[in-house]
């Protein structure tokens, strides 16, 4: 078992670099980087700002660079050499755990990236306790009381958080209890004067920014594991050997708790993984919506600012957490099912 | 346990390699010795007619009274505090720039330069050359007096390869010949082109600034973009940035030491004595926060904001008084906002074509519905221009008739199935590129309407430098953008063949024509300010004849809300050229009044109102 | 597949399909909806279904427009039938017209000076949900954004399972070096930031319907491809593959003739939640700005502008509701079909 860890993490590796490679690459080759964002800017005007003084009255700024002059600009962006030597020198620093500097903000990407965490811990956090927490002792009731009112009334709501996408839940809660009754904020994690306030007020202040979007992330999660617990121990509780077990003799309830639900846990288990990337990523949709400054946020920004250190910076980190998930995933099923022996 | 140990380590090594950089560039500054510069032959100054301006009205109000703090917002936090080099040019900028003096003032009433930071000025002989003499009062904000020296500085560091800024070498280099020193006080610069009084005072008086030499020089190398970053340079305005939360808010505070506070021209300004800029990122949040008077005041530009969501009939603040607006009409150069047809693209080689094209763009419309009529109709490409503007240009209207007369003309005449027009088997179909996605509302109605004159519009919006791109490499068939310039035109640039049909400039229509060109070489080598004014009006109207540009959109005025304790001077009728009526660094004229804040905060509890107040000032509005 | 005859097995999950209702009711009305809005251009347009006109007949709603000359008004280009109607109502004459019930197309501005969009709902104009930000029919852009989208789906789904079960079955039949050198594949690209990739390219290029099926298809490939890899495998050690080998049938006809009618029943599944899943891709792209090119009826583009005017709740929530039903419907459908395809979830203790 061990082997097949090591050889698992091993092949995190070459995965790691084709995914950076490919996303290096294609923001390497498309047009629109942060040289020709600043070549339009300079050319042509500012739409964002209202105010606008030019201090001088020249418009004769607006000439073309020279080949020479656009080379500085490229070297100053690093984007002088080749893409293999970039990606190379690229990597070679990540290697050493440094993921370069925003070319927005001119901060390291890692500076920025941490800021963002608090954030998107703390809702991905929230999320996976309460998910966890209400859908399997939900999932296993309604697999006990299939087709009673409760599990189809349970359903009913349940089909409507596992269909329709998260962010526009984020946007119904958002009119329904932010803009019409008003008893929710309508975004931003805490309140302006969020440092005045008392300890028990911070904490307060939080969970009241949180409750909406918590639940838009809670609609999706919630339902997914819902069914799938409910499904998986349905699938066991008709399974032969449940039935053997009781044809020994042995009560239903105990059937259920001795055999059944371990056995049900392994499907849940293998979403674990998974869970601790969502945990840190976060959606930026929801984000977006909620006007959370979090993780997923951030990689989205960079995208569209063509901030590509950051977006690299957030690739790595999101790409790592995947790929460790899916190894912890499978510890976890190992762990819950004595069947699995990894070897090949 | 491996991703922690890597975020701790990241963290630690992050921490300390900022400080380090930090305080050697400190050293720096703090050991900074004077180099030599050149000197100017005093020759030069034989027979100079020097002038001045002390007799132009005063435009600031003596009832203005000091002190009190306004909170702005800010729709992002800025990049950088440096106002040259990479990621400069944001809208942070403004703020920076506001408070940075040029050798010259306007008088915004008068349009006459009044002393800045020169006290008197005087023009050379050959349009080549201009001469100042520097106000001896005027100290940086870090008390250090302002001298010659900073003024011959102020090139070198345009021209420096350091502040990774080319526009600037390329404008530094295409225009100056030399900046000389006379004695501390006195400085000549000379021009690699000629110019007209007009241009010379304007662009080398009211558009050169110093720069803090004692600052900048000791760190100008390869590494001056990254040191100073976050750095705030001393600067010549009333105020400089005193506090900054990084992604929160930046403060400015007045500077009561400030050299020019008793000058003539710049007595009673800039009141206020801090003025906060808060990082609000949404704007209904940022709204809700000027409704609450966290914020003091609030742009209403966009016709719904005026309209509905400050109503003085039926919003509270508005309604009951606390918050007051103001509708401002300026003659401010506007942006050439409009429809640049590509001659290179073979529909548009036909006249008639590009004149019925003009005929089917329907944005009057646009502007009585969507816009509630508030904006107006672009004129002419260099609107808000004084006399370089030519007003007698009446773009052409929504008329099918015309459209269908200049069609039959091109042998457009006949229609498809669907109603769109075709010849020799083709319809006509056109691609409009953007990169403005926030005008998609305008956009879609344009391209329904011109359906109806049989043309069809294909909508190509794509991310704006990208689509800036591609209309420099002239791939696009017509451009829905816009530039933004001083108040002096340059047509060469847009018109003159010599840009077209060629890569990498701002010829977006190709235009190639005799006339033209003629005429902008005229203008360029015509020296005299009236004829130059004359010869704009002329090159403005054979734009006009080309048909080769749809003017839309034009904001001719500037719309705010403002809390009640925000007095205005009672000669509101000063023309803020230079910037929207209510900016605190521009201008600078209004104040708070602390009494009125009282009551009003009172009157707010005890739900006492007091008249509502909306202003419409209509005085600078173009009358035709 | 079609001479895949209807065997007693499926008919018999059929059967068990329409037992459960609650997805079956769904997939009728979903049916119905998509089947009206084939034609949606009789029920929602702002051209008139007859005329008659100086003792004439028009059917105006397909083929060529019909300019306002030929019912003797002044202009040239396509009449304005809804004020045709007034005009009719208003004279003594006999001409008549019929207009569809929503008497708005999806792309026409209704602008008024004095009144200024977005509008509220009023159904004596014909505007049963409002107007959006210019002017609008909103129910006319929340039915055409339906067409767009679930036709989007469709074709999206086609695409991505016929890839995917060519590669999925490829991978499982044939194995060793192809089937690894495809794992690695897949794992990569399942992990590049689609969502990225395609903000990049819709930035550059304005996508059109085709091109962003393909650019979807991309990433989109690889779900399928995965399923049908691992059912290929279990088919392939069974008996009747060893027997069809035995008797010399090329490894073309066994994966076609009888591996993936064998998997099929796994591949149907998963198509409702493919479906639901597409439209609700389209419409978060659309959401965004990077998806079909305005103006294109689009669910995402009224969300996003019902999010920025909350003022005018009758955008947001006309097209919240529709969301929810629509893809409720389609998430009722696929678990009624997973509940009929797959007997043993039946099995409950009473």
């Amino acid at each position: 078992m061990t082997a097949y860890f090591a050889r698992r993490l091993l092949l995190i590796v070459p995965t790691f670099i084709g995914i950076t490679l490919m996303v290096f690459t294609i923001t390497r080759m498309v047009p629109g980087g942060p040289l020709e964002r600043m070549m339009s800017k300079m050319q042509q005007m500012d739409q964002s700002s209202n105010v606008g003084k030019s201090t001088n009255n020249n418009s004769n700024k607006s000439s073309a660079l020279s080949e020479d002059q656009q080379e500085q600009l490229k070297i100053y962006y690093g984007l002088d050499r080749p893409i293999y030597i970039s990606y190379f020198i690229w990597l070679k620093k990540v290697v050493t755990f440094d993921l370069g500097t925003s070319t927005r903000y001119n901060e390291p990407v890692w500076e920025i990236i941490k800021s963002k965490f608090h954030v998107s811990l703390t809702y991905g956090l929230l999320v996976l306790v309460i998910s966890y927490l209400v859908s399997i002792p939900m999932g296993i009731y309604k697999a006990l009381k299939h087709s009673s009112i409760f599990d189809n009334i349970s359903s009913a709501f349940i089909f409507i958080g596992y269909s329709i996408p998260n962010y526009v839940i984020g946007i119904g809660l958002i009119v329904i209890f932010a803009a019409n009754l008003d008893l929710f904020p309508m975004g931003g994690f805490a309140s302006e004067n969020f440092s005045d306030l008392t300890m028990f007020e911070k904490f307060a202040d939080i969970v009241w920014h949180a409750f909406l979007p918590v639940t838009s992330y809670l609609a999706a999660s919630f339902a997914g594991m819902t069914f799938l617990m409910k499904n998986t121990m349905m699938d066991n509780l008709s399974a032969d050997y449940v039935r053997t077990a009781m044809a020994k003799g042995l009560s239903f309830r105990k059937a259920v708790v001795g055999h059944a639900l371990r056995n049900s846990l392994i499907p849940i288990a293998t979403s674990f993984g998974n869970s601790i990337s969502v945990l840190v990523m976060g959606s930026f949709l929801v984000e977006t919506v909620f006007n959370i400054d979090g993780f997923g946020l951030l990689g989205y920004e960079s995208v569209v600012e063509r901030d590509y250190p950051v977006v690299l910076g957030v690739l790595v980190i999101s790409s790592l957490l995947f790929l460790i998930g899916n190894i912890l995933s499978d510890i976890c099923v190992a762990l819950v099912d004595p069947r699995v022996q990894f070897s090949e | 346990m491996r991703l922690m140990l890597f975020l701790c380590f990241l963290l630690l090594v992050g921490g300390c390699s900022k400080e380090v950089v930090k305080s050697d560039l400190d050293k720096k500054i703090a050991a900074y010795v004077s180099v030599p510069i050149p000197i100017g032959d005093v020759k030069d100054l034989d027979g100079l007619k020097w002038e001045t301006n002390n007799n132009d009205p005063v435009f600031s109000d003596s009832a203005a009274k000091k002190g009190g703090k306004i909170n702005i917002n800010m729709s992002s936090f800025p990049l950088t505090l440096r106002y040259v080099g990479p990621d400069s040019n944001d809208g942070f900028r403004s703020y920076i720039d506001g408070n940075k003096m040029g050798l010259l003032g306007i008088q915004p009433v008068t349009n006459n330069f009044i002393p800045a930071l020169a006290t008197a000025w005087a023009l050379g002989k050959n349009f080549n050359s201009v001469f100042f003499k520097l106000d001896k009062d005027a100290k940086w904000s870090d008390g250090k007096p302002i001298t010659a020296d900073d003024y011959v500085f102020a090139l070198e560091f345009m021209l420096s390869k350091h502040i990774i800024a080319p526009w600037y070498n390329n404008y530094a280099e295409e225009f100056f010949e030399k900046v000389v020193k006379y004695d501390d006080f006195t400085i000549g610069i000379f021009t690699k082109k000629k110019h007209s009084k007009y241009e010379m005072l304007l662009n080398y008086g009211a558009g050169y600034v110093p720069e803090p030499k004692h600052f900048f020089l000791p760190g100008l190398d390869k590494d001056w973009v990254v040191n100073y970053q976050w750095k705030v340079a001393p600067n010549t305005g009333a105020y400089n940035i005193s506090e900054v939360k990084k992604g929160k808010s930046v403060q400015f505070k007045r500077n009561d030491n400030w050299w020019a506070k008793e000058k003539l021209y710049y007595k009673n300004r800039f009141n206020v004595d801090v003025v906060e800029i808060k990082v609000e990122r949404d704007d209904s949040v940022a709204w809700q926060k000027f409704l609450k008077g966290e914020l003091d005041l609030f742009y209403l530009n966009i016709p719904e904001y005026w309209h509905v969501k400050s109503d003085i009939k039926s919003v509270e603040p508005f309604a009951k008084g606390y918050i007051n607006k103001l509708w401002f009409y300026t003659n401010a150069p506007q942006p050439n906002y409009g429809i640049f047809l590509n001659l290179d693209y073979e529909l548009f080689k036909d006249i008639n074509v590009r004149k019925a094209f003009g005929h089917a763009m329907n944005v009057d419309k646009v502007i009585k519905t969507v816009l509630r009529g508030d904006y107006d109709r672009q004129y002419t490409s260099q609107d808000g221009r004084n006399e370089y503007t030519n007003l007698k240009i009446i773009p052409r209207e929504f008329s099918l008739a015309k459209v269908d007369e200049y069609m039959k003309l091109a042998g457009w005449d006949k229609r498809g199935d669907d109603g769109i027009r075709v010849k020799d088997g083709k319809r006509m179909e056109v691609v409009m590129t953007s990169g403005y996605a926030h005008h998609q509302d305008r956009m879609v109605i344009i391209m329904e309407e011109a359906k109806k004159a049989g043309i069809e519009i294909k909508l190509n919006l794509m991310d704006g430098s990208t689509a800036f791109k591609s209309m420099l490499e002239k791939q696009h068939q017509i451009a829905w953008t816009a530039w933004t310039g001083g108040i002096l035109p340059d047509y060469w640039q847009f018109y003159h063949s010599d840009n077209a049909h060629k890569k990498q400039n701002n010829n977006f229509t190709n235009t190639d024509d005799k006339e033209m060109d003629k005429l902008i070489d005229d203008m360029r080598n015509e020296f005299d300010d009236k004829k130059k004014q004359e010869l704009s009006r002329k090159i403005l109207q054979r734009e006009f004849d080309l048909a080769v540009y749809v003017p839309t959109f034009s904001v001719p005025f500037s719309r705010k809300g403002h809390w009640r304790w925000i007095q205005l001077p009672k000669e509101r009728g000063v023309n803020d050229k230079d910037g929207p009526i209510l900016d605190p660094f521009v201008m600078g004229r209004f104040w708070i009044d602390e009494n009125v804040k009282a009551e009003t905060l009172q009157g707010m509890k005890d739900g006492k109102n007091f008249p509502p107040v909306e202003i419409i000032d209509t005085t600078y509005k173009r009358k035709n | 597949m079609i001479k895949f005859k209807i065997n007693p097995l499926t008919q018999k999950k059929i059967k068990r399909f329409r037992t459960i209702k609650r997805g079956y009711y769904s997939f009728l009305l979903l049916s119905l909806i998509l089947g009206l809005s084939l034609f949606g251009e009789l029920m929602v347009n702002s051209r008139a279904l007859i005329v008659s006109y100086n003792g004439k007949l028009y059917f105006p709603t397909y083929g060529a427009i019909i300019t306002g000359k030929t019912f003797g008004l002044e202009y040239g280009y396509e009449t304005n039938y809804r004020e045709l109607r007034d005009k009719f109502k208003s004279s003594s004459s006999s001409d008549w017209l019929v207009m569809p019930i929503v008497p708005w197309n999806p792309y026409e501005n209704d602008l008024k000076e004095g009144a200024f969009p977005p509008l509220p709902p009023d159904s004596s104009v014909g505007h049963f949900l409002g107007t959006d930000t210019t002017g609008r029919d909103i129910l006319a852009r929340l039915f055409y954004g339906f067409r767009i989208a679930i036709l989007f789906s469709f074709l999206l789904v086609a695409v991505n399972y016929s890839v995917g079960i060519s590669i999925g079955s490829a991978m499982g039949y044939i194995g060793g070096k192809f089937d690894l050198f495809f794992q690695r594949l897949i794992e990569i690209w399942s992990n590049v930031p689609f969502l990225y990739i395609i903000i990049i390219i819709s930035s550059i290029i304005t996508p059109s319907f085709f091109s962003l099926i393909f650019i979807m298809l991309m990433f989109g490939w690889m779900f399928m491809t995965w399923q049908l890899r691992t059912s290929t495998y279990k088919e392939k050690a069974r008996e009747y593959v060893l027997a069809a080998k035995s008797l010399g049938a090329s490894d073309a006809r066994i994966i076609f003739k009888h591996i993936i009618p064998n998997t099929i029943s796994v591949i149907v599944t998963f198509v409702p939640f493919s479906v639901a899943s597409g439209i609700a891709a389209l419409t978060s792209l659309d959401y965004l700005g990077f998806g079909l090119p305005a103006p294109t009826p689009s669910w995402g583009e009224l969300l996003k502008q019902g999010t920025a005017n909350l003022n005018a709740p009758w955008i947001v929530s006309s097209v919240v509701v529709s969301m929810i039903l629509v893809l409720m419907m389609i998430t009722f459908i696929g678990e009624a079909v997973r509940e009929a395809f797959d007997p043993k979830k039946y099995t409950t203790y009473e």
